[in-house]
């Protein structure tokens, strides 16, 4: 720890955005640029705990203390060298990580947390800015060969991880672009496309290959897949969006989230857009959903100038702080207000739409809507209709971002045959599917989750891989087996 | 180098009892008075045999004969033996110290305050019923803020001869711990740091160690005396010996007790655990026929009710539990206590953090609630009523199966789980009082005497012959005088004894406020231990012939742990003279060897010559050396102190105190100094501690900027 006082000196201080005005004109990051003398300062905050409990919040078991007490140092290669040996990607969680970590901080128990998420972006930064980060290429080739099939986080982290074990790997991708949601599905004002292209051309100098436009079980045979890889990795994400399957669902302007949002990840990276062209501009727009995807529709719609954003929630607004049932180190379930939320829409909450109202041209007109009192029964609360609340609000282009049930079964999967659990993802315990040799990770075994999760779930795959072609031996740092190396 | 994980919780590193998750499970559960989401804690601080943190977790208990729960002992009379560990007033806030007093006073159980004094405001109780007195009272080797009235405050006074973290070494406050309140209750500088010695001063033998459960049996009657002792090799004889030295209670204290502040190379590597030398006690007390006469007592990173039916089996009847009581009142294991940093309020003097603290005692009443709840739900199991007769029975116990793992597979657990063979009658618990001698003590006939001075203040005075068998007189008065007049004592010289002859080991200890002792004669070791704001003059019997001032009239470790009154002796004392004196003023004739060291405060006149290692480690207060045979300086120790000059206002206060010295004892020096006084000033040093000076120094330019 660099300062002991730290943490009663500095306050809590992040960069900032750009301006709103400036912003809603482009699709870069809003986020403003890292300052290192500002990181410097708020490294001093961390407080180097004897029980660090943002290293346990953390599913990567970052060794957070560490690193700021480097970045306190000023000594930013031992803190890139700390930061990387767990974590992959820093540039994508130190953007886009809901940073569990500094909902863990212990000094977040009565102060603002440590800015972890901010120090580790820009650490990350510094070291790409000074050169430290350089492929590392595996010393020995073992000669086996892994298939990735996804290349979303999950499936670049196992890539990476499996590489360094020295086996030779592939990603296959049925997009023609690697990074899965990174690349079409988060917004360029939250993640800058640039920022993902750099990590992919460190993993092809590191040896990893990439394989774009394939779409394993449709136009690439499950059977010539297991007959030329010793082991194959399922990293296909979390796909299949929930619906609403309400009268009106069929009618023009209703779109599930993600057509919308990979469109304009299209756009920006001059890709040829899939479907037909899904703007905002100039329409009422209401977007059904209050998570982070919801968030990223009501962005990306600023942006193409829509006349009104709406949000709606099924669930009641949730505190602004944390309550006597979410008490620290848990994840807090408060209000968050995202950059997107900043730059304008109407929010609300404990509502169900009951219809998509036809114009008579086929086309959306408005949303049927009622508002919901939620009340424990037997023990678990439930939405009740408040009566006389049902109304209609009127809606051009009706977005569904309620979040995913579980992967696409059809093709790769049931080729196959691996058992799936009773939420639908494939069973895999420690990483290993009900086929031999085929291994599953990310959102595809537990579900729609975070980045910070997928790298995570990559790592650890990575591992139960590694052990499986090294008679059971594994090298690989591992969230529980350190090996870090400091000396 | 790994990242570690041996001195911080790290996921990929060393496992620790206290993680994130068994913290927030203890601190949830008992804030929200859940046994269930308690249960899970202890489910996990239970299950951790496979990870080898304590040799608790490799014994099972056998199959017993259940019987129904509430056959068992009840909670309430097992909250009895429960105890907090020694925290101060100092390592910990005022906040967290009172939280733990007041729940263990809640429940019948009994905090302890530590070693750092405890502020008199706290022995009364508060409107709403509640207590902030900590039952237990300790006395270390540093003997911080140990007065009469301290004393008699207590229902146990602690012995702490090691602590199972550091076995062997002092503790340390860092001068930016010591603030105004602070410095008040340990009698000592503000700023300025507290070193706890290594040895008691007073204790260098089992006979020592003897004489001050005496000294402290004298001191408060009611009040038993425990002695805390490190589980280690051996352990077992000595608390033999500490039985038959009359102590009530021994507590064995394992090595992963957690003291935050504990030097980082010994948290790992000192003692041992509990399990070891409370079975070794157990079992050579009942071997010497001596478990009857204590109570065993063992702390040391207890957290479940297994932890306590293990404890019990292997011989304690009653335990300690620090860290998880310190968790459950919000301590989230920063190990930064030496830092002053503690954000959560706990381990910290800075009144910022300290405000942050949210502990409430009723999490920790809750904590016991639930570890009684556990201990009686094994109990029944096991088919206990009570834990009297559990204690020791070993045989309950048995190793785990652990043929399969590489390492456990060769231990051989069968040392621990012995039971020594005796005869029915043979007792295995605390069955008999100890016999302390203190019914016919030379202060039961001064407490008679002065009578008319406890009831009504009156002025008093009496004569008494005095022999070596009177040991520890005026401690058992002065008890009396604290029960009525508290810490103010009575006006000066109220109560003024003259005694003549040779005077047993502690004359003088512990006398508080308005009693004045004259001894004519000569005085054994520890006289004026303790000293509470009383007087003592010693001059020799008027028929010798011999030169006091260069003969030893008094013996070793005279006022040690003073922390006030005033002394004036005509004749040398001997070794350790004044050490670790908090605010004693004592004029005297000469000193043996380690004089004045580990002094905090109060002044010390010495007219003659000093021993060697003079004021080693002395941090406060002032000595005065008149050095007419130029010998000073090589004596003296100045690691910590320098020789400074005399300025007028002191040398006036100087010529005044020896005027008295003489008036008192009649002293041929302080008459020859007196008048010879122009050039015999000359001849006085000035010890000064450095950091004293620069505090001291500090205060006068803030005083002078105030004054301005």
């Amino acid at each position: 720890m660099g300062k002991p006082t730290g943490f009663l000196e500095v306050k809590r201080e992040l960069p900032g955005k750009r301006d709103n005005k400036d912003r809603l004109n482009d699709y870069y990051e809003v986020e403003g640029e890292v300052n290192n003398d500002l990181t410097n300062k708020q490294a001093s905050r961390c407080m180097d705990c004897g029980t660090p409990f943002c290293h346990h919040g953390c599913p990567l078991g970052n060794n957070i203390p560490e690193f700021n007490d480097a970045v306190y140092q000023g000594n930013w290669k031992l803190a890139y060298d700390i930061l990387i040996s767990t974590n992959n990607f820093p540039e994508f969680t130190g953007r886009i990580c809901p940073a569990p970590c500094e909902a863990s901080c212990v000094l977040g128990i009565n102060k603002p947390p440590v800015t972890i998420e901010y120090i580790e972006k820009s650490i990350i930064e510094k070291a790409f800015a000074e050169g430290f980060v350089t492929p590392r290429i595996p010393s020995v080739r073992t000669g086996k060969k892994v298939a990735v099939v996804g290349s979303g986080p999950a499936g670049l982290a196992a890539a990476a991880q499996i590489n360094y074990a020295g086996h030779s790997v592939t990603v296959f991708e049925r997009a023609d672009a690697p990074g899965g949601l990174l690349r079409y599905g988060i917004p360029d004002f939250k993640l800058d496309k640039r920022v993902l292209d750099r990590r992919l051309e460190v993993m092809k100098a590191e040896g990893v290959k990439f394989v774009v436009n394939t779409n394993v079980g449709v136009n690439y045979k499950v059977k010539k897949l297991k007959d030329e890889f010793d082991a194959i990795v399922l990293t296909g994400g979390s796909t299949i969006p929930r619906d609403l399957p309400i009268p009106g669902r069929n009618l023009k302007g209703v779109h599930f989230a993600m057509e919308f949002l990979t469109q304009q990840n299209q756009r920006v990276g001059d890709k040829k857009i899939s479907g037909s062209d899904i703007w905002a501009t100039d329409k009422h727009v209401i977007v059904i959903g209050g998570g982070d995807t919801g968030s990223d529709c009501v962005g990306t719609s600023n942006r193409h100038k829509a006349k009104s954003i709406t949000q709606i929630e099924i669930m009641p607004k949730p505190p602004k702080d944390r309550t006597e049932s979410m008490p620290w180190p848990n994840w807090p379930m408060i209000l968050r207000t995202s950059s997107s939320h900043e730059e304008g829409c109407d929010r609300h909450w404990s509502i169900i739409t009951k219809e998509f109202v036809d114009d008579g041209k086929g086309n959306v007109k408005g949303l049927k809507v009622v508002d919901v009192e939620w009340k424990a029964v037997n023990g678990k609360m439930q939405p009740t209709e408040v009566a006389g609340s049902e109304r209609e609000i009127p809606c051009d282009l009706a977005l569904l971002a309620m979040g995913f049930l579980h992967p696409q079964h059809e093709g790769i999967l049931k080729q196959f045959s691996v058992d799936l659990d009773d939420r639908g993802n494939v069973k895999a315990n420690n990483y290993q599917t009900s086929v031999e040799g085929v291994f599953a990770a990310g959102d595809m075994r537990r579900g729609q989750s975070l980045v910070v999760w997928a790298i995570s779930e990559g790592r650890e795959a990575a591992r139960a891989v590694d052990k499986y072609l090294s008679d059971g031996v594994t090298l690989l740092e591992a969230k529980e087996v350190g090996t870090l190396n400091l000396a | 180098m790994e990242v570690g994980g041996v001195y911080q919780w790290k996921q990929r590193g060393e496992a620790h009892l206290f993680n994130p998750q068994t913290i927030h499970l203890l601190q949830e559960s008992t804030k929200k008075n859940d046994y269930q989401l308690f249960k899970k804690y202890s489910s996990l601080i239970n299950e951790q045999g496979e990870k080898s943190i304590t040799l608790r977790s490799l014994l099972e208990f056998k199959k017993g004969n259940p019987i129904p729960i509430d056959e068992v002992e009840s909670k309430e009379s097992i909250f009895k033996r429960f105890a907090t560990g020694a925290m101060s007033f100092g390592s910990i806030s005022y906040e967290a110290h009172k939280t733990l007093a007041i729940a263990m006073n809640r429940i019948g159980g009994k905090s302890n305050c530590g070693e750092g004094g405890e502020d008199e405001m706290r022995f009364t109780r508060l409107p709403n019923g509640d207590w902030e007195n900590s039952a237990i009272k300790q006395v270390a080797s540093g003997r911080f803020g140990v007065t009469s009235y301290y004393l008699t405050n207590a229902k146990e006074l602690q012995i702490k001869m090691a602590q199972g973290a550091k076995p062997g070494e002092g503790g340390q406050l860092p001068g930016h711990k010591v603030d105004e309140w602070i410095g008040k209750v340990r009698h000592s500088t503000p700023g300025v740091g507290l070193i706890s010695p290594p040895p008691h001063h007073d204790i260098y033998s089992i006979e020592d160690l003897a004489q001050l459960i005496f000294d402290l049996k004298n001191a408060n009657r009611e009040a038993r005396i425990s002695v805390k002792l490190v589980s280690e090799a051996g352990v077992g004889t000595i608390a033999s010996g500490v039985a038959k030295a009359h102590a009530d209670v021994i507590l064995i204290s394992g090595h992963d007790g957690g003291t935050g502040a504990s030097p980082i190379s010994s948290i790992r590597h000192a003692g041992l655990p509990w399990e070891l030398g409370l079975a070794e006690t157990h079992q050579t007390l009942v071997r010497n026929k001596l478990r009857g006469r204590v109570v065993v007592q063992t702390d040391g990173q207890i957290r479940t009710g297994r932890d306590l039916a293990i404890a019990a089996l292997l011989g304690a009847e009653e335990w300690g539990v620090a860290t998880a009581a310190l968790v459950t009142a919000g301590c989230i294991m920063m190990r930064k206590c030496h830092l002053n940093t503690c954000p959560v309020g706990v381990a910290t003097q800075n009144k910022e953090l300290r405000a942050l603290f949210t502990g409430k005692p009723e999490y920790v009443v809750n904590l016991f609630n639930f570890l009684a709840d556990e201990l009686r739900e094994i109990m029944a199991e096991l088919g206990f009523r009570t834990v009297n007769e559990m204690v020791g029975q070993v045989d309950f116990l048995e190793p785990k199966e652990m043929e399969d793992h590489w390492k456990y597979k060769s231990l051989d657990l069968s040392p621990i789980l012995y039971k020594e063979p005796m005869s029915l009658d043979t007792p295995l618990y605390k069955q008999e009082e100890q016999d302390h001698g203190i019914e016919t003590v030379l202060d039961r006939t001064l407490i008679k005497k002065a009578e008319a001075a406890l009831k009504n203040a009156t002025a008093v005075q009496g004569e008494f012959k005095i022999a070596n068998q009177d040991r520890t007189v005026g401690a058992m008065l002065s008890n009396e005088i604290s029960k009525i007049y508290k810490g103010e004592g009575l006006p000066a010289d109220t109560i003024h004894f003259k005694f003549k002859g040779t005077a047993g080991q502690s004359f003088g200890a512990f006398t508080t406020k308005g009693v004045t002792f004259e001894l004519e004669g000569d005085a054994n070791d520890y006289f004026g231990k303790g000293l509470s704001g009383g007087r003592l003059i010693l001059y020799p019997d008027k028929s010798i012939t011999y030169n006091p001032s260069k003969n030893i009239i008094v013996g070793n470790v005279a006022f040690f742990g003073g922390t006030s009154g005033e002394a004036f002796i005509r004749g040398m004392a001997g070794e350790r003279f004044a050490v670790r004196n908090s605010g004693v003023t004592v004029v005297v004739e000469g000193v043996g060897d380690h004089g004045c060291e580990y002094m905090t405060g109060g002044k010390v006149i010495i007219l003659g010559d000093t021993g060697r290692n003079f004021a080693a480690g002395m941090s406060g207060g002032v000595s005065y050396v008149w050095d007419v045979n130029k010998t000073f300086v090589r004596n003296c120790n100045m690691e910590m102190v320098l020789l400074d000059t005399i300025d007028e206002d002191e040398q006036r206060w100087l010529k005044q105190l020896i005027k008295k010295h003489q008036e008192l004892t009649n002293s041929d020096v302080a008459a020859h100094v007196l008048s010879y006084w122009a050039t015999a000033f000359k001849r006085f040093i000035k010890v000064m501690p450095v950091d004293y000076k620069a505090v001291l120094d500090k205060q006068k330019k803030e005083k002078n900027v105030l004054l301005n």
